[in-house]
């Protein structure tokens, strides 16, 4: 009796585990996509997963200033938010990518991120026996690297955010969806703030680079898109950061300076406070805003409204 | 009194007589071959939001004339524009011709655009 009672637990334990690994198994090229996303497979000691700097509780951006690649090296620039890429059409700080797909491959090699080059995850993949049929299912095809970075693109794609406060503001017409204060914000950001003037768009960015005022070739010598378009007069100029869940990806700025939401208001406000030496600073920052205490704490707010609501940042 | 229901009259009939604002309300595209969808809704307080896949990129004021609007918005440095509306479907269609637009990111977008009333 006791050996029978003990096979049915067995049948019923292993059902339950093929269960689970049937559950896991990815039925399309999303999904797949997102399994590598957190997978440390794609590193070369098997450390390190996108996710690791792309944490999906702080809208899969980091919150060190630099983050910590195989060996603990630290990366160069802050880890941006690979959420709302869809409709982006420049990627990494300098822009070296221009599409997805190319930009999905590139920290798997870079040395500072995950350090494997591209050929030997492929064939880690292909010795995997469940990643090799759940790309032959998928892709009709082994392993490669243009079906890799499909993948992992077509994953990152479905990180879209629209429904914060401000969504439900001006997308769904609820008036009383924001405070006043996030109204007053709003106003500051589109005028006196001037945000929008490189803000601007679904997810609060332009598809451009700007100079800040980060760049003092001393202290402060990361060139940015200089060094991808080979014309000195981008010296200093990095990707607009788009500013959906804003709030929750501290700290900001292409190198991970400045720690809080009020430091990011306080340098725009102005940034020859913070930076006196800064070279080529774009001329809309060439004068101090003069934003008054409340007009700050507004556009704080404002900013927090960005938020979506899955992350809930009220709660914390 | 008499004085009063006569006002009330005259009112009335004035808002009778009002052209309807045809703009009020919301209006999308048909997904682009990339999937995205633009909209704008358009208040009867002259204000409208436009938006892509449900993320609102813009926020201005408008004014109607004689088959044309002039719009204001958080985009292109408040320049002024002013579009031809040109209506079609049973008035359940509309796109945009420009009249007078410096700003040529919105013109060209505007011009592209073809908007479907959302019932």
């Amino acid at each position: 009796m006791k050996k029978c009672v003990f096979i049915i637990s067995a049948v019923i334990i292993l059902l339950f585990m093929q269960a689970m690994i049937i559950s896991n198994e990815p039925s399309n090229k999303q999904e797949l996509g997102e399994l590598l996303f957190f997978d440390p497979i794609l590193s070369i000691d098997s450390t390190i997963s996108c996710a690791t700097c792309h944490k999906p509780q702080f809208a899969f951006a980091d919150s060190s200033a630099t983050s910590r690649g195989v060996g603990s090296i630290h990366g160069l620039r802050n880890t941006p938010s690979a959420m709302n890429v869809a409709m982006q059409r420049n990627f990494f700080w300098d822009g070296r990518a221009k599409t997805l797909e190319e930009q999905a491959l590139a920290p798997i090699e870079n040395p500072n991120e995950m350090n494997l080059p591209i050929c030997e995850a492929l064939q880690r993949l292909k010795k995997s026996e469940s990643y090799n049929s759940y790309f032959k299912k998928i892709f009709k095809d082994e392993p490669t690297r243009s079906n890799l970075a499909e993948a992992i693109a077509a994953f990152e794609r479905t990180l879209e955010t629209s429904n914060s406060q401000f969504d439900q503001w001006k997308f769904y017409q609820e008036p009383h969806a924001v405070s006043e204060a996030v109204k007053r914000g709003f106003m500051v950001f589109n005028n006196k703030g001037k945000c929008i003037q490189c803000h601007f768009g679904a997810n609060f960015a332009r598809d451009e680079f700007r100079n800040i005022g980060l760049f003092n070739a001393r202290e402060l010598n990361d060139s940015g898109r200089a060094v991808i378009s080979g014309d000195p007069k981008d010296a200093g100029k990095f990707k607009i950061a788009p500013l959906r869940n804003v709030a929750i990806t501290a700290p900001y700025m292409h190198n991970g300076i400045l720690k809080t939401l009020k430091d990011v208001i306080e340098f725009y406000n102005d940034p020859a406070k913070i930076v006196p030496n800064a070279i080529n600073r774009d001329s809309l920052l060439a004068k101090p805003l003069g934003l008054s205490d409340q007009e700050k704490a507004d556009l704080e707010t404002f900013l927090m409204a960005l938020t979506d609501k899955s992350f809930d940042i009220n709660k914390k | 009194m008499k004085r009063i229901l006569v006002t009330v009259g005259i009112v009335i009939s004035l808002l009778a007589f009002a052209p309807k604002n045809k703009l009020v309300g919301r209006w999308e595209s048909k997904p682009s071959p990339k999937g995205n969808v633009t909209g704008v809704v358009f208040n009867k307080d002259y204000t409208y939001e436009g938006y892509v896949n449900k993320k609102p990129f813009v926020s201005g004021t408008y004014r109607l004339g004689h088959s044309t609007i002039t719009i204001e918005e958080t985009g292109c440095n408040g320049v002024k524009a002013v579009y031809k509306l040109i209506f079609f479907s049973h008035s359940d269609s509309l796109r945009f011709e420009a009249i007078s637009d410096s700003c040529a990111e919105r013109k060209e977008g505007m011009q592209r655009t073809i908007l479907g009333r959302v019932k």
